[in-house]
């Protein structure tokens, strides 16, 4: 009898043909090739299986973004226009359906937490999201891969308190924006201080509003910082909120670009740090949601730092 | 950068005929604490605080708030107000502003115009407002850069020219002077996630970029 899995990987080659343009967008395919040829082996003596996403359905994107940027971004992208809004976020005439298949991520491994014995889903995505406001893509993302997950987990299986936990270097603005009036969903990020950092937002101030007053949890470190500064944040802030929250199901915006090596943040962090975070996470979900953890990638550009972090995270993660 | 655009509008204002228990009233409704005291053709004649209020009314020692109220119906506003005026003009800067509450310690003032009418009311507040929306703090998509100055002319036009060149744009460029112990340096806030790539541009171009000054031990 095979053994089970002790985690899904989420991937699609459709991915790979979102095209930044080159130059010095660090945002490219290679960042999946280089997790892929890490993870290809298994790690840890752990079996990966892997599965191939699909491309959302367009009402489950409703559920964050207006309909006429859904139009407005199709038709850039078909009509051969190079970016869409801002020069960061570079298109070609696949981006549309990539960044489809890179928010239908999410939803197959919601699927499959769900409805097999697993634990742990990665969603090897690009590209990104968690900048992605309702109507404008952010930072190299155009649909909030994390926020339209946390909705249909919300609506198809019934999972009202989501916590959404996100360790990119970069505050994720979107997520907070989908949220921030909600009182079912916790949103924690760990993040570069945003009078440093992109987006200039996540303030600690910033703490949720009207009925989600609270809901919002951010934690900005100033350049410079590293392990003992999230691990203390953690200790304090981060497992207090959630034991008190009583998360029912645990989504990861996992963005691996706080590493020293990587210079998209001034943040310095260890891969050893990943290793830590996955094992805090994996504890929380024992606790709260019966060890299911669902991980969407997110940031992560210096090719050999983000391959180490992500095998070490979910490491961690995995670990009984 | 004027008052004029972040000033609060309308003003509640008062005469000198009203009395105290009125003024309580006043405050106890509203969010801010000074009320410029006004002659019947809307001119600038005093300012009443939410201190000089409390100054003027009997202790609440063993009287109620219907009591204390009731007390300062006999007070009128000319025993108490303030009669030494600052004010801004209509052409008053964000600076003027900024340099006259810091100086004289006080949380707001009013603006009048040439025949001492009073336009508007400008506080701490909306001074904090205007600089958030000037230095575009909180606003999203935009991060920092911090590059040391060369020692050649139009090292500002020359760094906007470059990032403009990008497609990107500044919204926020302070030039610190350097000392002794440091070189003069410049702060770049411009809406990029792609901050390697300016970083680049930047130093190609002679500027060394470096990080922030931040320190993280306490």
């Amino acid at each position: 009898m095979p053994s089970s899995p002790l985690l899904i990987m989420i991937s699609d080659p459709r991915m790979s043909a979102h095209d930044t343009g080159g130059g010095h967008h660090p945002e490219t395919a290679s960042r999946l090739e280089a997790i892929d040829r890490r993870l290809q082996n298994g790690f840890s003596g752990g079996i990966i299986e892997k599965v191939k996403s699909q491309p959302i359905d367009r009402q489950l994107l409703l559920a964050f973004h207006r309909e006429e940027y859904l139009f407005r971004f199709e038709e850039r992208a078909l009509s051969g226009h190079s970016y869409l809004g801002h020069p960061d976020n570079q298109i070609n005439h696949a981006s549309y359906d990539a960044a489809m298949v890179s928010a239908g991520a999410g939803v197959v491994g919601i699927d499959l937490l769900e409805n097999r014995d697993i634990k742990s889903v990665f969603c090897c995505t690009r590209p990104p999201g968690h900048h992605a406001e309702r109507a404008m893509a952010l930072g190299f993302c155009f649909f909030n891969n994390c926020a339209v997950a946390a909705r249909y987990w919300q609506q198809r299986y019934n999972r009202r308190r989501i916590l959404i936990l996100d360790i990119d270097a970069h505050h994720g603005n979107g997520i907070q924006a989908a949220f921030e009036e909600d009182p079912e969903v916790l949103y924690v990020s760990i993040h570069e201080h945003p009078s440093f950092s992109f987006p200039g937002t996540g303030f600690a101030e910033e703490n949720g509003s009207g009925s989600g007053k609270g809901m919002v949890l951010n934690i900005p470190l100033l350049p410079g910082a590293g392990d003992n500064e999230v691990l203390d944040a953690i200790t304090e802030k981060v497992g207090p909120a959630i034991i008190a929250f009583e998360p029912e199901a645990i989504l990861v915006a996992a963005g691996f670009d706080g590493h020293r090596q990587d210079d998209m943040s001034g943040l310095n962090y260890s891969t050893d740090l990943f290793l830590q975070l996955g094992l805090s996470i994996g504890k929380w979900a024992e606790q709260f949601s019966c060890g299911k953890v669902l991980s969407i990638l997110e940031g992560g550009y210096h090719l050999d730092s983000l391959a180490e972090s992500v095998e070490a995270y979910l490491i961690g993660l995995t670990s009984p | 950068m004027q008052v004029t655009k972040y000033m609060s509008t309308p003003v509640i204002t008062v005469t000198p005929e009203t009395t105290l228990a009125e003024v309580y009233r006043i405050f106890r409704r509203g969010t801010f604490r000074h009320l410029p005291v006004a002659d019947p053709a809307g001119r600038l004649i005093g300012m009443v605080t939410d201190r000089d209020m409390r100054s003027a009314l009997p202790s609440s020692l063993g009287m109620t708030e219907k009591q204390r109220e009731d007390a300062g119906s006999s007070i009128v506003v000319e025993q108490f107000m303030s009669r030494v005026l600052r004010s801004l003009q209509p052409t008053s800067t964000l600076d003027d502003a900024l340099l006259l509450l810091d100086r004289d310690s006080i949380g707001a003032v009013p603006v009048i115009d040439e025949n001492r009418v009073i336009r508007g009311i400008f506080s701490i507040r909306d001074l904090l407002r205007a600089y958030k929306k000037l230095f575009s703090v909180g606003e999203k998509g935009f991060a920092l850069i911090t590059v040391i100055a060369d020692n050649q002319p139009k090292a500002l036009s020359r760094i906007t020219r470059i990032i403009e060149d990008m497609d990107l744009t500044v919204s926020r460029l302070v030039l610190v002077p350097g000392d002794s112990t440091e070189p003069s340096k410049i702060h770049i806030r411009i809406n990029t996630l792609n901050i390697p790539a300016v970083r680049k541009t930047l130093l190609a171009a002679g500027f060394q970029p470096v990080l922030p000054d931040c320190d993280t031990s306490c």
